[in-house]
């Protein structure tokens, strides 16, 4: 929802993007940017969409998820006050890579993409503070993926339980053979046996023929990335 | 060694510069060689310089205690190196050469100087940064959502797209990676990546020898790639 309340200098002031920028600047940049509302759980942009601006969270918190095409859901970052995302023009992309939403109640400034572009062209401070919020994403990124890629065959063998878990009784079923979660992970059936009879050891599931009861799906969480590194994103 | 303009221009990433700034940074820069397993730059080490490969293969990847996961595989023409000079933070990942590698070398001071006073090339940086930020993406988006099948499929598809020369019935490149540095890739084991091959080798969609992989089958291949089990 958009907030016609005009963006005050020291409100963007409180951005760590603009703390080093002279106040001229900040002021034309206010001027230019919208206040914008969003409620928890509200989807702020989609992944594959349109978008051009650049947004600054001065209030609440957003997820910034990636969407298999079956419906998983990955967090790449959490972006807390101060933090800025999207802008996908500087990247040479068309389309949003991923897709913002509200985690609580949100207040965002939004500099709009024409306004971005203008910026950008004469104000060599504003790509200076750019550069530092993108190198910083890197970072963060090289550090999600080494998390994902070094998921063990425990954690993959968990992740595709809780993936395939029919939910429509009170006890989530995977209705699969130990084979097939074999093949679905890139393992042999002996790995996703031996492991299952663990889990079935500590009360987490329940083996029966051809299918998996689970006991307590949330012991099978893996290890998140995006929550690992929430304080760097 | 000294840098001629003609070899700066040839690089796709600094072809759209002022003659004034490709000038600056030829001044600026060193060709440099490193041998087979050297490093460019570390895990950890203050930001580097800014290296533009002229021939030769790096891998870049972050290494912990017992696991390595390899992000990208530069290719002749592609910059890399500094990516946290904005920030001033330790480098995220080390660069690793896989053959003799000769590179242009633009010092980090030197690399700030030209950042300060040169718009032209801070937009350019600002795109090397945000393109290895899209391919990180990309990453996390495989690693997430495709099993290990999926994303070998997926890396070999990616260096033929790149390095891929037509061959009599399919398309060759140099094999580069060891079963290990494959396993890295994709965050798995290397045992998982020989059986892997074994099958696609089976199911006659490519061909492995110790030194080159000739993919036989890539529509074949590509639809394995494209498949999202998760």
């Amino acid at each position: 929802m958009i907030n016609t309340l005009p963006i005050k200098h020291s409100e963007l002031r409180e951005i760590p993007a603009f703390h080093d920028l002279p106040d001229e600047q900040t002021q034309s940049i206010a001027a230019v940017m919208v206040r914008r509302q969003y409620a928890p759980g509200q989807i702020i942009f989609m992944e594959g969409e349109q978008a051009g601006s650049l947004w600054f969270v001065f209030q609440g918190r957003v997820k910034i998820i990636k969407q298999s095409l079956n419906g998983r859901i990955q967090g790449l970052c959490l972006m807390n006050r101060g933090k800025c995302f999207g802008s996908c023009p500087l990247f040479d992309m068309k389309k949003n890579p991923a897709t913002a939403q509200a985690l609580d109640d949100v207040t965002l400034f939004v500099l709009p993409e024409e306004s971005l572009q203008q910026l950008k062209t004469r104000d060599a401070q504003l790509v200076k503070a750019l550069l530092h919020i993108y190198s910083q994403r890197l970072e963060h990124l090289a550090r999600v993926s080494e998390v994902l890629g070094s998921w063990t065959v425990s954690d993959r063998i968990n992740d595709c339980l809780l993936t395939y878990a029919k939910r429509d009784s009170d006890e989530p079923i995977v209705e699969l053979t130990h084979e097939k979660l074999a093949a679905l992970i890139g393992t042999v059936r002996e790995v996703v046996t031996r492991h299952l009879s663990l889990l079935e050891k500590e009360g987490v599931v329940r083996n029966e023929n051809g299918r998996i009861i689970l006991l307590n799906p949330n012991a099978l969480l893996p290890p998140c990335a995006c929550e690992d590194h929430k304080t760097s994103a | 060694m000294n840098v001629h303009v003609e070899l700066l221009s040839k690089s796709q990433c600094f072809a759209g510069l002022s003659p004034r700034t490709q000038r600056c940074i030829a001044d600026h820069s060193t060709l440099a060689e490193y041998a087979l397993g050297s490093d460019l730059y570390r895990q950890g080490d203050p930001p580097s310089a800014l290296y533009t490969l002229q021939a030769g293969r790096v891998k870049l990847y972050r290494q912990s205690a017992e696991k390595c996961q390899i992000l990208a595989l530069p290719y002749p023409g592609d910059c890399l190196g500094a990516e946290t000079l904005p920030t001033g933070t330790p480098s995220p990942y080390t660069a690793t050469a896989l053959t003799a590698v000769t590179a242009v070398t633009l010092p980090p001071d030197a690399l700030q100087s030209l950042l300060d006073e040169h718009a032209d090339f801070q937009e350019i940086f600002l795109k090397l940064i945000t393109n290895r930020l899209k391919q990180f993406v990309t990453l996390v988006h495989d690693l997430a959502f495709r099993d290990v099948t999926s994303r070998l499929a997926m890396v070999l598809i990616a260096r033929a797209e790149v390095e891929g020369q037509p061959h009599d019935n399919g398309i060759a490149f140099d094999r580069l990676l060891s079963q290990q540095e494959f396993a890295d890739m994709v965050g798995t084991a290397r045992e998982v990546v020989y059986r892997t091959f074994k099958r696609f080798e089976e199911d006659g969609l490519v061909h492995m020898t110790r030194s080159s992989i000739l993919i036989r089958d890539l529509k074949s291949l590509r639809a394995i790639a494209l498949q999202e089990a998760r």
